[in-house]
């Protein structure tokens, strides 16, 4: 949030707070709320609407908080030691603008957070995640969705090593899998083409499987 | 303008944001202008002397500036305290506070009443082992009505519990691998 506005050029309608039944500052932890109130670790839709009120509330604030200050430098006060009444509203407005801040700070370093977690885990490639999800994403999201998958993939051919894989050697380069969704044929794994109907059950290289079981598509058979 | 929690690297704890929004009762000792504070005034100010709940974000920075002093919120009150003592492990703390051992320790040493600190131990202690044990041995059903009297740590230390079981089944028999990657949600589609 800026500091640098001129006090001056605000006039003194500014003094007017828009009304309403909440107090200011507590409008961002709902979407704080949001965050926590999924199951862990997973997505919900990005609530824009929500996003956007907040930074009119810290508009708000921050309007208040300068007219406050112009008033008293009007006043002839000097608003570094004095201790007034107006000093004690700016206080406040600013400890909500900053705390509206960190809700909203929080609520995109988190989503982001579950957003690398995707291209790590899911694929690296947006048409790769299921829909249900790339709904729930922001424009801005899905755009550093890819940067983010870019910059790994780009890591890694450097470094020559596949890091998104299951970290343990297997005890068999092979694994028996079964089909859980219609995947149809047309899906190439090591140069042969299969048929991937749902509920068959195949004998794949684990580094093929991995990334459909991952998705949820197949499922690993043990024992 | 200090930020304490951004030094101790919690700054984007959804948790730690949630604990500081529990509400505390304040007393106002100066009066503040062009704020809404006090749901009772007519204008957007608070005046000297007003008592308000405010939430422990604003409650703890104001009471450094000495412009409100602090009073125990309700969930601290003498009534918890007796049915903690009578039954701790029935007692619906989540209504109470979500928060409730957390936010103690954060309110603890702003209203200098030095026997919540010792009230929150007892209190951990008596539940303590009737979670881990309910973890354990409660069937889903009755589970669920357990669960809603948990606070937000209590359901944290319930599902530690419940995984750390989980994974040692798992390395005893052994089993796939690789899984859905939990990001998904573990809702399928139904199979038809």
């Amino acid at each position: 949030m800026g500091d640098d506005l001129d006090p001056t050029i605000l006039g003194p309608s500014c003094l007017r707070i828009s009304k309403g039944k909440e107090m200011h500052g507590r409008l961002g932890s709902r979407l704080v709320k949001e965050l926590a109130s999924g199951e862990k670790g997973q997505l919900t839709h990005f609530n824009d609407e929500l996003l956007n009120e907040v930074i009119k509330e810290c508009s708000e604030n921050f309007l208040a908080l300068q007219s406050l200050i112009r008033k008293m430098q009007e006043e002839g006060l000097d608003f570094q030691t004095t201790r007034n009444a107006d000093h004690y509203g700016a206080l406040i407005n600013h400890l909500s603008l900053i705390r509206n801040k960190r809700c909203l700070m929080a609520y995109v370093y988190n989503r982001a957070e579950m957003i690398q977690n995707l291209a790590w885990t899911v694929g690296l490639r947006l048409f790769e995640l299921p829909e249900e999800i790339q709904e729930k994403l922001s424009h801005l999201e899905k755009d550093y969705f890819k940067r983010h998958s870019a910059a790994l993939e780009s890591y890694m051919s450097k470094v020559d090593l596949n890091l998104n894989v299951d970290m343990v050697p297997p005890k068999d380069p092979y694994i028996k899998v079964r089909v859980l969704d219609d995947l149809g044929e047309g899906i190439v794994v090591s140069d042969k083409a299969a048929n991937f109907a749902r509920h068959s059950m195949h004998f794949l290289k684990r580094t093929d499987a991995e990334p459909y079981i991952s998705r949820g598509l197949m499922e690993e058979l043990t024992g | 303008m200090n930020d304490t929690s951004s030094r101790n690297g919690k700054y984007f704890d959804i948790d730690e944001i949630l604990i500081e929004e529990e509400l505390v009762p304040v007393v106002f000792h100066k009066s503040a202008n062009g704020v809404k504070v006090d749901p009772s005034a007519e204008k957007d100010c608070v005046d000297e002397g007003a008592k308000v709940e405010l939430p422990f974000w604003l409650s703890q920075e104001l009471y450094l500036r000495q412009a409100v002093s602090i009073n125990v919120p309700a969930c601290f009150n003498q009534k918890t305290r007796r049915e903690i003592q009578a039954d701790a492990a029935n007692v619906d703390l989540r209504s109470r506070c979500p928060y409730f051992y957390e936010f103690g320790c954060k309110i603890a040493p702003i209203v200098g009443d030095r026997t919540i600190g010792k009230m929150l131990l007892s209190t951990f202690q008596m539940r303590y082992k009737d979670i881990l044990t309910k973890a354990h041995t409660a069937a889903y059903a009755v589970a669920s009505k357990f669960l809603a009297v948990l606070t937000k740590e209590e359901t944290n230390l319930y599902e530690a519990a419940q995984s750390s079981m989980a994974a040692f089944k798992k390395w005893r028999i052994g089993g796939p691998r690789i899984q859905r990657a939990s990001v998904l949600g573990r809702k399928r589609k139904p199979i038809d």
